[in-house]
């Protein structure tokens, strides 16, 4: 297997995965959606990048629309995403299919629906590998046992007869990540793979997929909402909000230095475990903007806390930070700056106000 | 296996109360001595012929009594006299039968070889053009019952028309139909396949096209929600080709509507059954049945009505099993049970 | 005999459509669309035009003897024509007119056994499906008893046998042909309906505003009536106009066979069985009847089909 493997992974020098101002937009009875609105950036090979935001922040299309996953009716797509150096933006889904599974693969979120409920494990595992490799039925199936361990599936033979309902919802993550892997992908897209699952098998899914990725030198890419999961598992972050890109840096550089209010928020969002318990969480007020008619300006700003009026006019531009080229953000006012410090201020004394209106009411 | 007893027991006692009460039906407001072997012998049977059926089938006691005698009859193979036909009922039904089960058969397997690949590639092109139309078809036909498609169908397809075209085309005549007899032979498969065609074809049409349409709605409802499944996403990210996706992954995952509703149409081919056999004379169990009921011919009412319970129920465990062999979810619940 | 699982719905959890998830759909007003608009216009024209026969000039009475182009009476073989739009029958009568005197008898009977259909369907489902256990077991073997035998074969024997007893007693006077398939067809509607609105119910009596009534210790039959009912409303609603469309096309089987309403009376079922014999001749005295009985039983299909996208009900397997 590993022969056919690196016959198939090109050695070309230059990044990986290229997109240049990628949009997807979806026409619907009430418009355009802009799910995706000019994204740009590189991946590497061998690297994680963590793609993280709301729900409804373009993210997921944002991954399918790289693969070319969409359904082709009512989706327009648009800007240059380049794999391996080739063009692939613009493939059809004929022509995406010997890419699927084979030089990128993706793991979905939900692993008690992405299996089909009346296929054999072990055929849904074997399947992709008679598809590109050309591989016997005996022969796949031997493969996908092998898979089977390697995901650490215990008692990988008999399990390969069985069917996904037979299997926790933990089990089944790897049956998918088993698939992902089966043909040695050089890229692996995750979307949310763990958000359905407990939090004890959450951490081992995680560190699976680390593992394999060090194992295989694949790239990956990890969609979630949750920047806890990405933390520890990426080399760069990339937010997203209203389908753009707002900040992108390198895991290290991000946690040290938060620029956008929203990654910020989005921090502050995940409960902590030194946090009192029944603490309020920390939810981000108001819903996703609507992406037929976005907000003007930056898009961000009317949920966010520090906003002043040029933000509600003008467009922040994505910008690189003095100290750090890598690190981008979209923000005319970033976190740290003066302008959001007085915003602070201000937004305490207003609370002040505030509890002291409940007080004196409550008197 | 538990899980067949159960549902075994359940149908033999819908059996048993719909046997019983065709005959209670039947002989309701036969009250005088005498009377259903009156009814039974036609107006001119004489005293002691009255009193000999009479006491051979039990018809002086009570229902119950007479039921129990009957069903013993059924299952030693004696289903009584039609006297109006003048033979053994069970060689009557004998002389019947096959014509419909083959039009029932024919319109079931006819009805899901037109409706699959119809259904699928409608889900898979949805609201396209392709989509729209054979909806709308399947829509019509699902609304035009046997009474209304056998007519049309003659003047179609055996009825010999000639029309005259206008402008453009001035004086043009077309010439079509006369491809099928008027009225059916029985003509069985096995004497002559050509002649089977030819004399079959129509009355199987006028079952076939409803119950076709009836399938591809419901699996084109079905696998329109499959295909929107995430397990389907993922075999196309697979790399899996969309026809087996569409063929392999996707199918299979719909056609659980379809199953269920193959038993529940059985009941509405019997009907169409009846209505095509009137109409094109190909005398099956329907004509059968109707001339039966019509004549108060009691036990060949009773006995094909059982047959026919008989056959839904059957058909109606073929379903459940073929649930179990589709889906491995089901075959576990059942096990389990 | 049918209580099948469907686990095509436990299986397939639609999936939001990716582009669902972000742009949250909003329900506007549509043009209703062509086959509903036609389906609407068609029925109630021939309803009108079937009730108001008597005083339509251009519909002459059934029995009427049409005088040909040549001015004479008594060949059938007349095509559709100015005087005789659907043609003449084998007795000279105007097929038009037979056809919208049959409507007449088809629409009654349907709406009619529907109307007891949902009646007595309706309230064997509510009560099997609030009350569950005995009762509910009761009803389930009954609907299974009704539909385990062919509707159409259980119509005749109905119809034969209410016929005779009625000539035996003398009570039944009343019940004459026509409301002998009303009950007959009725009979037939209860099964069907019952399961459907059984179903419904169901599911209804767990929720909130039905819990919070029984809570407060609202007596069943009230909680029926006042809580379960109005919200059954859609459903029974949808399925009234499918069976409709099915005793529609029953009323017309039945008639073909020779089971149709009173000698004299006109409908669809009879003037496809009279003229059947005759398609090479005169084709009109069959085929007009036939596509007004198939635009009838489309027409009220796509009604029913209408409002069950309107109400989101799913209809397996009616």
């Amino acid at each position: 297997m590993s022969t056919q493997i690196q016959a198939t992974s090109r050695d070309i020098d230059g990044p990986l995965l290229e997109l240049k101002d990628v949009t997807t937009h979806f026409k619907t009875e009430r418009g355009l959606v802009r799910a995706v609105d000019g994204v740009s950036f590189t991946l590497e090979r061998g690297k994680a990048l963590g793609i993280v935001g709301e729900s409804g922040s373009g993210k997921t299309i944002l991954s399918r629309s790289i693969m070319g996953l969409l359904p082709p009716r009512g989706t327009i797509r648009g800007g240059s995403i380049k794999f391996e150096g080739r063009e692939i933006g613009n493939l059809d889904r004929k022509a995406m299919r010997s890419v699927w599974g084979k030089e990128m693969a993706m793991i979905f979120q939900d692993p008690m629906t992405s299996l089909n409920p009346v296929m054999k494990i072990g055929k849904q595992i074997a399947e992709p590998l008679q598809i590109h490799l050309g591989m016997t039925k005996q022969n796949a199936w031997a493969t996908a046992e092998r898979l089977m361990q390697d995901v650490r599936i215990p008692e990988a033979k008999r399990r390969l007869e069985q069917y996904p309902h037979e299997m926790s919802g933990g089990m089944r993550q790897r049956v998918m990540i088993a698939i992902a892997l089966a043909c040695g992908p050089t890229a692996l897209f995750a979307d949310e793979p763990t958000t359905a699952l407990d939090v004890t098998v959450q951490a081992q899914i995680l560190d699976l997929l680390g593992e394999q990725r060090k194992d295989r030198n694949m790239s990956l890419v990890l969609v979630t909402h949750d920047l806890g999961v990405v933390a520890g598992h990426t080399d760069e972050i990339a937010v997203m909000y209203g389908g753009k890109l707002v900040e992108k840096a390198s895991t290290r550089g991000l946690f040290a230095n938060m620029k956008m209010p929203y990654t910020e928020a989005l921090l502050l969002s995940i409960p902590k475990l030194e946090d009192r318990s029944h603490t309020r969480l920390n939810a981000i007020a108001g819903r996703p903007p609507d992406l037929v008619n976005p907000p003007k300006g930056c898009r961000f700003s009317p949920r966010c806390p520090y906003a002043v009026d040029k933000c509600r006019d003008e467009e922040p531009p994505l910008i690189a930070t003095a100290e750090d080229p890598n690190h981008l953000y979209a923000c005319w006012y970033p976190v740290g700056s003066e302008a959001y410090h007085e915003a602070k201020v201000r937004i305490a004394a207003s609370k002040d106000a505030m509890s002291a209106v409940a007080v004196a009411g409550g008197n | 296996m538990r899980y067949f007893l159960q549902k075994l027991s359940q149908f033999a006692i819908v059996f048993f109360i719909v046997t019983f009460g065709v005959m209670v039906l039947m002989r309701l407001g036969l009250n005088a001595p005498g009377d259903p072997a009156r009814t039974l012998l036609g107006g001119t049977a004489d005293q002691e012929l009255i009193a000999s059926t009479t006491a051979k089938y039990r018809l002086d006691s009570n229902y119950f009594t007479q039921y129990f005698f009957w069903l013993k009859g059924m299952v030693t193979g004696d289903m009584g006299f039609s006297v109006p036909n003048s033979l053994p009922v069970a060689q009557l039904i004998k002389g019947r039968v096959m014509t419909t089960v083959l039009l029932g058969v024919y319109a079931i397997v006819w009805g899901i070889i037109i409706a699959v690949p119809f259904a699928v590639r409608q889900a898979y092109k949805r609201d396209s053009a392709f989509d729209k139309i054979g909806s709308g078809l399947s829509f019509a036909f699902v609304s035009a019952p046997a009474i209304v498609l056998a007519p049309i169908l003659t003047l179609i397809l055996i009825k010999e028309n000639t029309i005259t075209l206008w402008w453009p085309l001035n004086d043009y005549q077309v010439t079509f139909g006369g491809w099928f007899p008027r009225i059916g032979n029985k003509v069985y498969p096995w004497q002559d396949l050509g002649e089977h065609f030819r004399n079959f074809f129509v009355p199987t049409l006028v079952l076939t096209l409803p119950i076709a349409a009836v399938f591809s709605r419901l699996l084109r409802g079905d696998m329109v929600q499959t295909l929107q499944a995430d397990f389907v996403t993922l075999a196309s990210a697979k790399g899996v080709s969309p026809r087996r996706v569409l063929w392999v992954h996707a199918l299979r995952n719909s056609l659980f509507s379809l199953l269920t509703s193959v038993g529940l149409q059985i009941g509405g081919i019997v009907g169409g059954a009846i209505v095509a056999e009137t109409f094109f004379d190909l005398d099956g169990m329907g004509t059968m049945l109707v001339v039966a009921i019509l004549s108060k011919d009691l036990f060949t009412v009773q006995s094909a009505a059982a047959i026919l319970v008989a056959s839904v129920v059957v058909v109606n465990l073929t379903v459940d099993l073929l649930y179990a062999v589709l889906d491995p979810r089901i075959r576990h619940a059942r096990a389990l049970a | 005999m049918t209580t099948t699982i469907a686990p095509s719905t436990a299986m397939t959890p639609a999936s939001p459509e990716p582009a669902a998830e972000l742009a949250p759909r909003k329900r506007r007003f549509k043009r209703p669309p062509i086959g509903y608009a036609f389906a609407v216009v068609f029925l109630v024209t021939l309803t009108l035009m079937a009730f108001l026969a008597d005083y339509l000039p251009f519909i002459p009475y059934p029995d009427a003897k049409i005088l040909g182009p040549d001015g004479k009476v008594g060949r059938y073989d007349w095509g559709p024509s100015w005087t005789a739009w659907f043609g003449t029958d084998g007795v000279s009568n105007d097929v038009f007119s037979k056809t919208i005197y049959g409507a007449r008898t088809s629409l009654q009977v349907g709406v009619f056994a529907t109307v007891l259909g949902i009646v007595v369907g309706g309230a064997l489902g509510v009560i099997a499906g609030y009350f569950r256990g005995m009762v509910d077991r009761v009803v389930m073997i009954i609907t299974d008893c009704l539909l385990a035998l062919p509707a159409l074969l259980l119509a005749i024997i109905l119809v034969n046998r209410l016929d005779d007893y009625r000539l035996d007693t003398a009570w039944l006077g009343w019940l004459s042909r026509k409301w002998q398939i009303v009950l007959t067809l009725g009979i037939l509607a209860i099964a069907p309906l019952a399961r459907i609105v059984r179903a419904q119910t169901l599911s209804l009596r767990e929720r909130e505003f039905v819990l919070a009534a029984r809570s407060i210790g609202a007596k069943p039959g009230r909680v029926m009536l006042r809580e379960i009912l109005p919200n059954l409303i859609p459903v029974i609603l949808t399925v009234a106009f499918t069976g409709l469309s099915i005793l529609i096309a029953a009323e017309g089987a039945l008639a073909f066979l020779g089971l149709g309403v009173e000698v004299g009376t006109p409908t669809w079922g009879k003037l496809i069985d009279e003229n059947r014999n005759k398609i090479d001749e005169s084709w009109w005295a069959t085929i007009f009847p036939c596509m007004m009985l198939f635009l009838t039983v489309l027409s009220f299909n796509l009604i029913g089909e209408r409002l069950s996208r309107r109400f989101d009900i799913r209809q397996a397997g009616v």
